[in-house]
């Protein structure tokens, strides 16, 4: 198997944006029957990286390498034709057609020029079955939840018939048990013969699965070496070099301060008639399996979806926020688990990013005061060591940069609760210790944090409480020692920590 | 060769330098093209543009479009001469009224989009034929002359050499340009083109910046139907149909996007002079009204070539 | 034995749903239906169809024009022009040598051709669909103009007979485009319109050739409008250089009514043609009714209005409960 050679390779590519290099003479090389892992802090080049190997960019330099021969123009169809499929984490379906079609969007049987539905549905079927896609084929892809339509994803890939599968984060928005489908499938295509590239921030998976490793860091490759013998510890000190100790810091005694939240009979979106509070000082987590109300209730809170409540007081005050600007002024602010779409203006400058909420704070007799925003912009930037021209649009940044903005700018208005929706998601590890730290650091201040997150060892390290939502409703409470992943998972699922199904 | 690149990332300055190059070429080679009084008659022109465009251009910023600008300059100027009041001898009155109307009528723009959610270009076209055929109705076929003095001053006075039409250009411009560069709400207005779900989670309230909005966009629109009001001296049914499609033009010529969030009134500005240039060039060719609608659409098409190119996937 | 919940017949299953998603639409169509024919019973007979149908035609011909590129994400505001091209080249070809095929020909090409590099334009030089069709629509308006100044030009009596006489062929014409359609959207292409429309980057990398898609939907978006306007002349029984004008108002408030969105993908051609049979409807009911010509536009407005914030302000009830 180690003799085979290479389906797909890269060969010392070079690629920038904006002026920025993101990959700086990369090499990589996909054997069959491998499952080959890609590890990377975010801004490190992944995405690029797999951008090019699927014919959606070309490299400034380089070459992509199909079967020994490198490729000329190579495009989105020529990487198809090759037997190159890709399942990205920004889904490429198409809401209001049926699983069916979007199955098999672009690779369609023909029949005197027609769809053959007859075909399409023989094929369509036999992918659902392999990724345990049930539903009625010609439902569409809109009805669906994220984790399922990212099966539907998955299916279309292998409707394909690929000899090479990339997987960029696949089990994100995945359920546990989707995830474990997932986890035979990738095997029983790696004992197939394909070739298969896995990136994943979960390193448990990526130990699980793979037996190879590439590492990039800043646009190079690091290490690219068999995964044999190396743990976890490993893994993380191949990507940052050094070790993990201190990514969490210590848990603080918290003493809560004044009630800042608290919510009965409240329902907003997925939630249906829970009841919440939250101190001043406390860290609290909201688990669960993804979509089950928990940015619901954050958005409830946050006065950007309509809410109600039986009985409802925040900061001091009774009722929700009717909108977002009255949660503002309440002292509420929002970070959201989108940053792309909904977290930051992506074409605007940083500085515009950073400043927006605070215009009209620092505007001086209706006019805008530019030397204060610079001050303001220029200190913020210094705090959270977002480093470079903040003129640059704010999509040249990083992943974790980027976070960052999206964070940085509620601080000027010295928010007594952050509500926070899956902070670290897409982050690398530096940034990610740079934002615990923050927020423990706020908590002290007397800050409210409430945190939504879908990685269960962050929940357990950070929270002081932990609320777990399953279907809209509160499934459990946890705190102090109570809080372990065992506990959050149990409960997420509807399991007892016994091991009992509820 | 860096300046000429530079320039070419400048799309305002670039339209700027494309109008001198035309006026200078056309000068050179049309007799009476380049003559004072001539040149100033086409500044005239596109002081009714620019003002029309001044609104179109906030609106396209906000990442939205107003249809209604011809209708509401067609209300306008309709509207004055009808409901001055006889007892107001300054003809201000009638003014004021007439505006706050055109800002009304904006105002309901910006309610449909806000509170109905019915999207701009939707609300705005429907506003539009609402508009048309309630104007039918109300005034008939005929024109309506004016007798408002403040009016008529404004249109055929020349303070200095200048006409007051142009002053009048000059102080909206001033106005635009202060709202988008130094006001919050500039930022604000091009926070929501770029990206409505970012801009109201970081606290930028839709609702009302929609209503400002387009209240203002009615205002500029009521401006320039007084304006044209005024250099027609009458008001007919249709006089504000042109303006629709030339105050879009005039903004994307000056190198605004038209899917908001990127963009200046500065480029808007010789947009607007490079349209009725490109009209009174179109005129003096003297073709038949086929040959000046092709010469028309293909020069707007030239020039979108150069000045209007859409970012990469 | 498949896991996989599978219905018998996968295309007429994913028709159904899409009809069901519709049914609100459907049910407002017929009650108007009902509602017109209990008011002027003479739509049931013969003649009365006929009329109905021929009005309904060419509407329902650029409405379809129309929402092919809504669908697709895009907008076109050269419709009336285009419709006013076709009408002028029928007349002045039909009385030549070309005779009537020749004619037809004549006006299928041109609109085929006229459409594809106005597609070429948009997607290839990556210029607003708006603004280029914009210009186009002036452009194409001087082609009608230098073809035919003035109102003229010559349609065999035959035609029109056949066309917009006493017999429902104009009806029997819709349901051969409508198939026509069917056939096309069963089609990687047809497909990939609606695909590129709801989600382009993720068209792009299926594989879905964007740009060709795109040009493709002008390119039958021309087609359609130039033979709604040969069927236009057929019916004055002359060509008219601006004879197109109100059409492409009313091909976008037919559009919308049916449920077509501005953000691409959203929205089907049926519901189209259905927003278009309910806009024929209410032009004839004010007509019969004795409303002014122009009280048309007042209601059109009003109508487009609510067609749009009505299903919004339900989902927002509906939300809240």
């Amino acid at each position: 198997m180690t003799d085979a050679k290479p389906l797909l390779e890269a060969r010392q590519v070079f690629k920038g944006f904006f002026g920025n290099p993101v990959l700086k003479g990369v090499d990589i090389a996909l054997l069959p029957g491998r499952v080959h892992a890609l590890l990377g802090e975010n801004g490190a080049g992944k995405s690029t990286l797999i951008n090019l190997l699927s014919g959606a960019l070309q490299p400034d330099s380089g070459a992509i390498v199909v079967d020994g021969k490198p490729v000329g123009r190579f495009s989105p169809a020529a990487a198809r034709a090759a037997g190159i499929a890709v399942v990205q984490q920004e889904l490429s379906l198409t809401a209001d057609l049926s699983i069916a079609e979007n199955i098999g969007l672009g690779a369609f049987p023909r029949r005197f020029g027609l769809i053959d539905y007859a075909a399409l549905h023989r094929g369509v079927r036999e992918v659902c079955d392999m990724v345990g896609l049930t539903e009625p084929l010609d439902m569409p892809v809109a009805d669906l939840a994220l984790g399922r339509r990212q099966m539907v994803e998955i299916a279309k890939a292998l409707y394909r018939k690929p000899r090479v599968l990339i997987l960029d984060e696949p089990t994100s928005s995945l359920s546990a048990h989707e995830a474990g489908i997932l986890a035979r499938l990738i095997e029983t295509l790696r004992d197939r013969g394909t070739a298969l590239l896995y990136i994943s921030h979960r390193l448990n998976e990526v130990q699980a699965l793979c037996s190879h490793v590439t590492v990039l860091k800043d646009g190079g490759v690091t290490a690219d070496q068999s995964l044999s013998g190396i743990d976890g510890e490993g893994l993380v000190r191949l990507m940052v070099g050094r070790e993990t100790g201190d990514l969490f810091p210590p848990r603080a005694v918290s003493s809560p301060g004044a009630l800042r939240i608290s919510v009965e009979g409240f329902s907003a979106g997925l939630v249906r008639d829970i009841g919440f509070s939250a101190r001043a000082g406390e860290i609290v987590g909201i688990g669960g399996l993804v979509g089950q109300g928990q940015e619901d209730l954050l958005l409830g809170l946050y006065g950007a979806i309509p809410a109600r409540a039986a009985k409802a007081e925040v900061s001091g005050k009774p009722g929700l926020p009717a909108h977002v600007g009255a949660a503002n002024a309440a002292g509420l602010v929002y970070v959201p688990a989108d940053r792309k779409h909904e977290g930051l203006v992506l074409p605007h400058s940083i500085a515009s990013n950073l400043i927006l909420p605070s215009l009209g704070r620092l505007a001086r007799g209706g006019l805008r005061d530019r030397a204060a925003e610079t001050n303001l912009i220029a200190d913020l930037a210094r705090r959270l060591t977002i480093k470079g021209d903040v003129a640059r649009p704010v999509q040249a940044l990083s992943g974790g940069n980027q976070q960052k903005v999206a964070l940085a700018k509620w601080l000027p208005l010295d928010p007594s609760v952050l509500l926070l929706n899956d902070p670290t998601r897409g982050v690398d590890i530096e940034t990610k210790r740079e934002i615990y730290h923050m927020l423990r650091a706020f908590a002290a201040e007397g800050r409210l944090i409430v945190i939504v997150s879908s990685d269960t060892p962050e929940l357990v390290h950070i929270s002081d409480r932990v609320v777990v939502l399953r279907e809209g409703r509160v499934a459990a409470q946890l705190s102090g020692t109570a809080i372990t992943e065992e506990a959050i998972v149990g409960a997420a699922m509807g399991v007892n920590t016994q091991g009992v199904a509820a | 060769m860096n300046a000429a690149r530079s320039l070419f990332r400048n799309p305002p300055l670039l339209t700027f330098v494309l109008v001198a190059l035309v006026w200078l070429i056309a000068s050179l080679t049309l007799r009476g093209f380049g003559a004072y009084g001539h040149l100033r008659y086409l500044l005239e022109l596109a002081a009714v543009i620019g003002i029309a465009a001044a609104g179109q251009t906030l609106v396209i910023l906000m990442g939205g479009i107003d249809l209604s600008v011809g209708a509401v300059i067609t209300v306008t100027a309709i509207l004055l001469p009808i409901i001055s009041p006889a007892w107001d001898p300054t003809g201000l009155v009638g003014i004021a009224l007439v505006l706050t109307i055109a800002t009304g009528i904006g105002f309901l723009n910006g309610a449909g989009a806000a509170y109905l959610r019915v999207p701009p270009i939707i609300m705005t076209l429907a506003m539009a034929t609402f508009l048309q055929g309630l104007l039918v109705i109300v005034a008939g076929g005929s024109a309506v002359t004016v007798s408002n003095p403040a009016v008529i001053l404004l249109g055929q006075a020349r303070p200095l050499g200048v006409p007051a039409g142009v002053l009048l250009w000059l102080a909206v411009s001033a106005v635009v340009l202060i709202l988008i560069h130094r006001m919050p709400i500039g930022a604000r207005f091009l926070a929501i083109g770029a990206n409505p779900l970012a801009a109201r989670l970081s606290g930028v309230s839709i609702t009302r910046n929609t209503l400002v909005l387009y209240a203002l966009s009615g205002f500029f629109a009521g401006l320039a139907g007084i304006l044209v009001l005024g250099m027609n001296r009458q008001g007919y049914v249709g006089i504000g149909d042109p303006y629709l499609l030339t105050s879009i033009a005039a903004v994307v010529l000056g190198g605004t996007s038209i899917l908001g969030g990127r963009g200046t009134y500065a480029g808007t500005i010789p947009g607007a002079i490079l349209l009725v240039t490109t009209t009174a060039l179109i005129t003096v060719v003297n073709a038949s009204p086929g040959w000046r609608s092709i010469m028309f659409g293909t020069l707007i098409l030239a020039l979108l070539l150069i000045s209007g190119r859409e970012a990469r996937r | 034995m498949s896991a996989v919940s599978s219905p018998n017949w996968l295309y007429g299953a994913i028709q159904r749903r899409r009809n069901r998603s519709l049914g609100g639409l459907y049910l407002v169509v017929a009650a108007f239906l009902i509602l017109y024919a209990v008011l002027f019973p003479g739509i049931l007979s013969v003649g009365g169809f006929s009329k109905f149908t021929q009005n309904w035609f060419p509407l329902a011909l650029v409405t379809m024009a129309q929402a092919l590129l809504m669908l697709n994400g895009g907008i076109t505001l050269a419709i009336g022009p285009l419709v006013s091209l076709g009408a002028v080249i029928a007349a002045t070809t039909m009385g030549t040598a070309l005779g009537v095929p020749g004619g037809f020909l004549a006006v299928a090409v041109t609109g085929l051709a006229i459409g594809a590099v106005i597609g070429v334009i948009v997607a290839h030089l990556r210029l607003p669909a708006i603004i280029v069709t914009l210009a186009g629509s002036f452009i194409i308006t001087g082609v009608a103009l230098i073809l035919l100044p003035r109102p003229g030009g010559f349609i065999p009596g035959w035609l029109s007979n056949t066309l917009a006489g006493h017999t429902p062929v104009a009806f029997l014409l819709l349901v051969v485009v409508l198939v026509l359609w069917k056939a096309f959207l069963a089609t990687p292409l047809g497909l990939g319109i609606y695909a590129a429309g709801d989600n382009p980057v993720g068209a792009f990398r299926s594989g879905v050739p964007v740009e060709r898609v795109k040009i493709v939907a002008f390119a039958l978006s021309g087609l359609l409008a130039a033979l709604a306007g040969l069927f236009v002349a057929a019916q004055t029984g002359s060509g008219d250089p601006i004879i197109g004008a109100p059409f492409t108002l009313n091909s976008i408030a037919a559009a919308v009514l049916g449920g077509v969105g501005f953000l691409g993908g959203k929205g089907t051609m049926r519901g189209a043609i259905c927003g278009s049979l309910l806009l024929s409807v209410m032009i004839n009911v004010m007509f019969f009714l004795g409303f002014p010509p122009v009280a048309q536009y007042v209601a059109q407005g009003l109508i487009i209005v609510g067609a749009v914030a009505v299903p919004e302000l339900l989902a927002q009830w509906r939300a809240r409960r």
